[in-house]
């Protein structure tokens, strides 16, 4: 399944008994869309790459700020005002020439992001607004797709995985049901950057596991990351019956 | 009676139910997430949901940086 050159590039995975070829396979022929390439996307997007998953579809349509350096660590000082999907494309070709890479560089209808969930396995919710993420969360529970969902301001990080493919799965709407809700973001409260880095990387760890067939710790759960403490709080989410996005349809 | 919300002790009515619990607290409904003892109580139970003694409340806002 794996060519010379996968095996030597991917050689410390394969030394696990977890991943091995047949885990390395799975990877390859895996299909992963990133939506966000800020702080949460740069890490993930870079590791998912690194680490071989074979086809990575990225959505963003910011182009890149300077705002944006203290965190968002795939970029460069040079790169201001190019796409951020542009940028990313780029980057992830030249690190790992073995996978494919599709760029979109839309905000996504909800029509649209249906359509490219059709080929996925998994979804990262790296976006930076409530209504992107109610909506993402929406189109997935439809699809049946699981979904790695983080979150990260000031010195806090929240980190939820929903496998929709599962009748019993909670959803992200279950836990905040409103999308014209007051949330924090980072441009109104502020983030330091290992912190959103932090949870970026852990939805990449998700992603692999539950493409490698690893039973996840977190499913219909949340974790708290507190920064200044280091300290994890985990909560169950139980799905809410009443929840009208996955309560009825399941 | 008396429970703890975020580890600090807080002193309810019995029979207190969540939604009340913010009320005390003056905390803002919208946008927080409520959890009693680990589990996530989702906002359609916080007006009937009744707090014990001892509960572990944890409260929080709902974030979307990224």
């Amino acid at each position: 399944m794996l060519t010379d050159p996968e095996i030597l590039r991917y050689s410390r995975h394969l030394l696990l008994e977890d991943v091995g070829e047949s885990g390395q396979s799975a990877l390859k022929f895996a299909k992963v869309l990133i939506i966000g390439m800020g702080g949460l996307g740069s890490p993930a997007a870079l590791y998912l790459a690194a680490a071989g998953v074979g086809t990575l579809v990225i959505s963003d349509f910011d182009h890149l700020e300077v705002s944006n350096l203290q965190r968002q660590i795939a970029y460069q000082s040079s790169d201001l005002g190019t796409a951020k999907v542009t940028l990313m494309k780029q980057r992830l070709e030249a690190l790992n020439p073995e996978i494919r890479v599709r760029s979109i560089n839309t905000q996504m209808s909800e029509s649209q992001l249906s359509m490219e969930l059709i080929l996925a396995d998994l979804v990262l919710d790296c976006t930076d607004n409530m209504v992107s993420r109610q909506m993402i969360n929406r189109v997935c529970v439809k699809a049946c797709k699981p979904l790695i969902v983080g979150a990260a301001i000031r010195f806090e990080g929240q980190l939820m995985f929903f496998n929709h493919s599962k009748a019993d799965s909670a959803c992200y709407h279950c836990l905040f049901p409103n999308s014209e809700e007051p949330a924090l973001n980072c441009s109104n409260a502020g983030v330091l950057g290992p912190v959103v880095g932090t949870i970026g990387t852990l939805q990449a760890l998700e992603a692999l596991k539950y493409l490698l067939g690893l039973p996840s710790g977190i499913n219909n759960k949340l974790k708290l990351f507190d920064a200044k403490t280091l300290e994890w709080q985990t909560f169950t989410i139980n799905k809410d019956p009443k929840c009208p996005v996955c309560g009825q349809i399941k | 009676m008396n429970v703890f919300v975020n580890e600090r002790v807080i002193t309810i009515p019995v029979d207190c139910h969540i939604e009340q619990l913010l009320t005390q607290l003056e905390s803002p409904l919208k946008g927080s997430a409520v959890a009693v003892n680990q589990h996530i109580i989702s906002r359609s139970k916080w007006a009937e949901y009744k707090l014990n003694e001892g509960d572990q409340i944890s409260l929080f806002q709902a974030i979307a940086g990224g």
